[in-house]
Parts: C-alpha cells; sequence; structure tokens
C-alpha cells in the first residue's frame, strides 16, 4: 500500500472511529510517520478531491462524507455522533459504514426537521427532496459551498 | 446540497435567493448516489467516480442534461 493511501485510510478510519477529524499529530502516529510527511500527502489527497483543508493547511475540513466541523446535517450510527457535510452526504455515511444509520437533519427553507431512518436497503419511505443548487461541473470550484 | 420537505419549499428558497432551480432527486435516488460515492470509501482501493463513469450513474437515475454534466461548459 502507497503511502497517501495509509494516510488515507487513517484519516477515514479515525473519522469512523470516534466520528471527529484527526489532527496531523494523531494521523501521524496511526500512519507510523510524521507531521511533515502526513501534510505533504494532505495536499496530494486535496488533489485527488479526497480531502478539504481549512486555510491553514492542516486542519481537516471535509473527508468526504464525514465532516470536520459541526454542521446542520447530524448521522448517528452504532451509537455515534457524525457530521456529514451536505444532504448526499448524510446518507453517504451510513452508506460508507455500512450500518444502519438515523439521519437528523432540516429543511432548507423551512426548518422543519427532518428525521429519516436508514437501514442496509436505504432510507426509509420519504417524500423528501434533495436539491443541488451548483452545477456538477462546478461542484468543486467551492466545495464548501457546494 | 440541501434537503427539502416539498418542491413548494425548493421554489421558495430559490426565489427568496435569486437562484434558478433545479433538478429535484428523491430520497431512493440519493441513497443510489450514496452508495455509488461511498460505498467504498473506507477501503483501500476506492475511487471517486470519473467523469463518463459520472455522466453513466447520473443517467441511470434519469438524471441527464448539461447540469449533471461534470464537464459541462454550459455554466461560466
Amino acid at each position: 500500500m502507497d503511502f497517501d493511501t495509509q494516510i488515507k485510510l487513517a484519516v477515514y478510519g479515525h473519522f469512523a472511529e470516534t466520528g471527529r477529524r484527526p489532527s496531523p499529530d494523531e494521523v501521524a502516529k496511526l500512519a507510523g510517520s510524521d507531521v511533515g510527511s502526513v501534510l505533504d500527502a494532505y495536499a496530494r489527497l486535496r488533489a485527488q478531491r479526497v480531502l478539504v483543508l481549512e486555510a491553514d493547511g492542516s486542519s481537516i475540513r471535509m473527508a468526504p462524507p464525514f465532516s470536520g466541523v459541526p454542521t446542520q446535517h447530524v448521522v448517528m450510527v452504532g451509537g455515534k455522533e457524525y457530521f456529514a457535510n451536505c444532504a448526499w452526504d448524510a446518507l453517504g455515511i451510513p452508506a460508507a459504514l455500512h450500518q444502519p444509520g438515523e439521519v437528523h437533519s432540516r429543511c432548507g427553507q423551512s426548518g422543519e426537521p427532518l428525521h429519516l431512518e436508514v437501514d442496509f436497503e436505504g432510507p426509509e419511505p420519504s417524500a423528501w427532496l434533495f436539491h443541488c443548487l451548483v452545477p456538477a461541473a462546478k461542484w468543486w470550484d467551492d466545495i464548501v459551498f457546494t | 446540497m440541501l434537503f427539502f420537505r416539498s418542491e413548494e419549499q425548493v421554489r421558495e428558497w430559490c426565489t427568496a435567493r435569486g437562484y434558478s432551480m433545479r433538478p429535484l432527486v428523491s430520497m431512493d435516488q440519493l441513497w443510489t448516489l450514496a452508495i455509488t460515492w461511498y460505498s467504498t470509501r473506507l477501503q483501500e482501493n476506492s475511487r471517486r467516480p470519473k467523469p463518463d463513469e459520472m455522466r453513466a450513474i447520473f443517467a441511470g437515475l434519469g438524471l441527464v442534461g448539461d447540469f449533471w454534466d461534470p464537464q459541462s461548459d454550459s455554466f461560466e
């Protein structure tokens, strides 16, 4: 396994285990490496659209579907709390973890709460909708806005 | 990328912000997208879909046109 893949798996494994973003130091320890090498790998993983970093270049904002910061999309899986980057990623967390979950979010316009059970076959029947404002070709121009 | 209770709520949200309303996606369609993008994300050999693969995935869900084309230049 190449180094960047080791770092990616360390980051994603930490999110899956804790629901929270790891620090570069934690990733270095998990991968048996050093912080400088981890940050170099972060930059390459950003180019592959696997990670999104904060302006400091070292804190993980997104490891899709996981969010490194609290959002309005909260997903409970196996008794753990996760934050998703968007509505798509809210369903992406149970999909990534291969476990049933419960999505807690809200209507983008009215604020009405959404509680959606998700099992191995997908979400319970629901008339709620997903709306994406940004065209697919532009998603990564500003992925945080998207 | 947000959840909405109804089409009317989407319309109100777009109108209030001066945005064009985009194609609507059902929860079942969204689950297919979530599985396709993320079911292997924690595995060693995972990767994001390439543009041609994205088009095929979207088309399989009936999501077609420039809006869903990852290489469209119609939205400069």
